[in-house]
């Protein structure tokens, strides 16, 4: 069983030739970047770019495969953000011990909650989630003990650490957050041919046809939704040691929630690839139109397009640019 | 003893202008089963309206409201025709994401243009202090707007219930095909809807201008209040509408009162939750 | 020991009483027939059975075990299969990946499931069609991709609802074949919900009639097309009428 399972996961070998190689350009892309890469803008675009990879691949499962619009992926990620940077300041606890209890502790409220709000069907499921990550945000802004709407700030060391993952040079914090991505299309990879994989696509489909199916509906997106935390959680404890300074805006905030899902619809929610065409396009427009308009005063003009885009989407094509792809490629 | 009071007079007439908030969500689900999450977005539009208008023309604020009105039932009616009509057709995922789409797109828009300053009016006939009744204080704009806000639901409630466009409304509700072939005009019936929800809530803005900030995020939190107001009182229903709005009103001051403001809008958004929990089908629900 | 036992299920709905006390018994290996005229109650009876419904009294037992009040997932795991009269299913799985998903209900490993996939669309005749997507295909074709899905979760009873509603004369004469030979290569057990009579009547071995409710007859098929009582129910006035000429 876990040997099939790693070939599973190894192996692209039902995927078409395209894609194949699409997927190899951007494993050599990610590779060959800190290299040729000219600037420290460009580096942390990138690395901005594969955090949110690691977001969206993370809430395809529930919100893509699974058809559950959760609305709250930055909760979790605030929560072992939180973990990571609080653990540091207060008992100097290195990034690779906290981190496992942030992403525990990310992955057990997602069980929580799941278990409850999960009975929920659609809109009604949406707006729990919303609501739920609006209570969270309220109270990390003015919990004192945490810092409050001022954050947190990560004591740096004097030297390079490895086991505090500080350094210098933002090479190892691209090459780790790659590692991270890579693990997540990985599982992704074994995930869309499992059992838990079908029966999830199976739900989105259908829910009564899935029941009488012997699927214990309930159940199969309640471990989805937290395998959707726990890839919010590393994220969330990389971004804590990446930035050196979180707070309740930057990882907490409904706006990354939302974000995250707008990301993954309009590249293709439910399929393999779409979340990282999503960030693909986002990311960098984000960055390189923030960086531009940032001057000029105007704010959220990114998330004018994205809705824009979004819309445009649903009202069209709700699979997003990959089921554009799709469409061609079967007319063909 | 005076607080108490105090904070359930207060409280119930902040309720009546939430269930007037919630009023439009409850139409526009009645009618076709889908959540308009821009819903607090049209509030926001109504609040800029009524605010401009009244500072543009230094005008009453209170003669601002059918200019409100108009231009949510607009916006409403524009919202339906040139994209959920589209999303009815696609499943359920898109629907959530169209309406999701055009609330962000509406917020930041707003942003764009009014910039992400608080902005209050300064006079009006209901910007005026307190009224003191004894020990117990009662908030002038705040009886006023609940007033108005009482004659504005009822007047829909009328305008559904007693009327052959109401009747339109409902059939369409009941049975979109069945309907068609009554020789109801379907289409126009659900993009009426919209105009209507859109009407409400814009005069709901425009009350609420009178003794709340203007800003540009400021329909998240009230349509936040206005999910909880609905699913309280059970999607769809009117008159659930009007009673889950006097209790969460009263939620809204009693814990702002004894709780701390900060947390006022956490205890909202915790009452839904936990009656999303226990029942979710709501108190006058199915 | 029969295979299905239903014992004075009642189920009530606002001011209807769907059900009234009915009970009957599916031995293994039978085909059951289950007819009535619309309303009579045969949808919510198959409800009640596989779990959408909760029964307001009586027991149903499969395999000599009590099951009443299971979710339709249990009910399935415990060993019945059902079909559904409009089955829409949407999104990115394609005929051959939905009878995977019948297989995992059993085996958790995806090799096997694709396997046992393969094997049933090749029973099913189903193979032209594996890698086409549900809303692509016929009507005639869903319902045997529905039937193909429910097979895959290995049941020991399958339920049928309406299996030839929508079907033409040919399809459903098709259909009634395929349902024998389903029948004979599984060793399965088969209860037909259905409102044409070419699908009951021919491979029923028993049927059982339902009207306003309550069970009214139980018998084998030609005794229940003589049965009066169940041709004016089922049949209306008029139809007893031209039989007597």
């Amino acid at each position: 069983m876990p040997m099939h399972a790693l070939k599973d996961a190894l192996s692209f070998g039902d995927l078409p030739a395209s894609e194949r190689i699409g997927f190899a350009i951007f494993i050599a892309f990610c590779l060959v970047f800190p290299w040729i890469s000219k600037g420290s803008f460009a580096q942390a675009v990138m690395i901005q770019f594969l955090i949110f990879c690691l977001y969206g691949l993370g809430w395809n499962l529930i919100g893509g495969y699974g058809g559950q619009v959760a609305l709250g992926q930055a909760k979790n990620v605030g929560m072992s953000a939180y973990t990571v940077a609080l653990f540091m300041v207060w008992w100097d606890v290195p990034f690779w011990f906290s981190t496992p209890i942030g992403v525990i502790i990310a992955t057990v409220e997602s069980f929580i909650l799941g278990y409850f709000l999960l009975r929920l069907k659609g809109h009604y499921f949406a707006i729990a989630t919303i609501c739920v990550s609006l209570v969270w945000q309220q109270l990390f802004v003015n919990w004192d003990l945490i810092g409050g709407a001022r954050g947190v700030e990560l004591p740096l060391k004097e030297t390079p650490n490895f086991v505090y993952m500080q350094f210098t040079s933002p090479i190892y914090y691209h090459y780790f957050a790659f590692v991270l991505v890579m693990g997540a299309i990985l599982f992704m990879n074994w995930f869309r041919k499992s059992r838990l994989g079908y029966q999830l696509r199976a739900i989105s489909a259908n829910e009564e046809v899935a029941e009488s199916l012997g699927i214990n509906i309930h159940w199969v997106k309640v471990k989805a939704y937290c395998i959707t935390g726990v890839f919010a959680g590393m994220g969330g404890a990389f971004y804590a040691v990446y930035y050196n300074y979180i707070d309740p805006f930057s990882v907490m905030h409904l706006e990354l929630s939302i974000m995250i899902a707008l990301m993954t619809m309009i590249g293709g929610a439910g399929s393999m690839w779409g979340p990282i065409i999503g960030a693909m396009i986002l990311i960098p427009m984000d960055r390189y139109l923030g960086a531009w308009l940032g001057g000029s005063g105007i704010v959220g003009v990114d998330f004018m397009i994205y809705a824009f885009m979004v819309m445009v989407i649903a009202a069209y094509e709700p699979r997003g640019i990959w089921g554009i792809i799709e469409k061609a490629r079967r007319r063909r | 003893m005076e607080t108490l009071l105090s904070t359930t007079i207060s409280g119930l007439l902040m309720g009546m202008l939430f269930a007037l908030v919630a009023l439009g969500l409850a139409i526009i689900f009645g009618v076709m089963d889908i959540v308009n999450f821009a819903h607090g977005e049209f509030l926001m539009v109504g609040m800029y309206a009524a605010f401009l208008t009244a500072t543009g023309l230094s005008m009453e604020p209170l003669l601002t409201l059918p200019v409100s009105a108009v231009i949510c039932f607009i916006l409403g009616m524009g919202s339906y025709y040139l994209l959920v009509r589209y999303l009815l057709k696609g499943p359920m995922l898109a629907q959530l994401l169209g309406t999701f789409g055009l609330m962000i797109f509406i917020r930041y828009l707003a942003m764009a243009i009014f910039g992400p300053d608080y902005k209050t009016l300064e006079q009006g006939l209901l910007i005026r202090p307190s009224i003191n009744w004894g020990p117990v204080m009662i908030s002038y704009p705040k009886l006023g707007a609940a007033v108005i806000s009482v004659t504005a639901f009822g007047a829909v409630y009328w305008l559904i219930n007693r009327t052959r466009l109401g009747m339109a409304l409902k059939a369409t509700a009941l049975d979109v095909e069945a309907a068609g072939y009554m020789g109801i005009n379907t289409e126009k019936m659900r993009g009426l809807a919209w105009g209507l929800g859109g009407a409400t809530v814009g005069i709901a803005g425009a009350l609420l201008t009178n003794f709340y900030y203007v800003f540009p995020t400021v329909g998240l939190l009230f349509v936040m209040i206005a999910f909880a107001t609905v699913a309280l009182g059970g999607f769809g229903s009117i008159k659930g509408a009007f009673i889950a709005g006097l209790i969460i009103g009263l939620i809204w001051d009693f814990g702002g009162t004894y709780v701390g403001p900060e947390y006022k809008f956490a205890l909202i958004y915790l009452t839904y939750f936990l009656v999303i929990i226990l029942r979710p089908q709501g108190l006058f629900g199915w | 020991m029969a295979l299905l036992e239903v014992i004075g299920l009642t189920k009530k709905f606002v001011g209807v009483v769907a059900n009234d006390r009915i009970s009957f018994e599916i031995e293994k290996g039978e085909i059951v027939g289950l007819i009535g005229p619309n309303g009579a109650g045969k949808t919510t009876l198959f409800n009640c059975i596989v779990g959408y419904h909760k029964p307001d009294q009586g027991t149903v037992k499969f395999n000599g075990k009590p099951i009443t009040g299971f979710k339709p997932f249990q009910t399935n795991r415990a060993g019945i299969g059902r079909t559904f009269q409009i089955m829409s299913i949407s999104g990115s799985l394609s005929v051959s990946e939905n009878v995977m998903v019948g297989s995992f209900c059993r085996v958790s490993d995806s090799r096997t499931a694709r396997q046992e996939a393969a094997e049933i669309l090749n029973l099913m005749e189903l193979e032209q069609e594996a890698q086409a997507r549900m809303n692509e295909l016929p009507i005639a074709a869903q319902k045997r991709v529905g039937l193909a899905m429910a097979l895959a979760t290995k049941p020991k009873i399958l339920m049928l609802d309406e299996v030839a509603a929508g079907l033409n004369p040919r399809e459903t004469e098709e259909m009634v074949a395929l349902l024998q030979k389903i029948h004979a290569a599984k060793d399965l057990t088969l209860f037909v919900t259905e409102h044409v009579m070419e699908v009951v009547m021919p491979i029923s071995q028993r049927i059982i009639v339902l009207d306003g409710g309550q069970k009214i007859a139980e018998g084998k098929p030609r005794d229940i097309a003589n049965d009066e009582r169940v041709i004016r129910a089922y049949l209306g006035e008029k139809y007893v009428e031209g039989r007597k000429h």
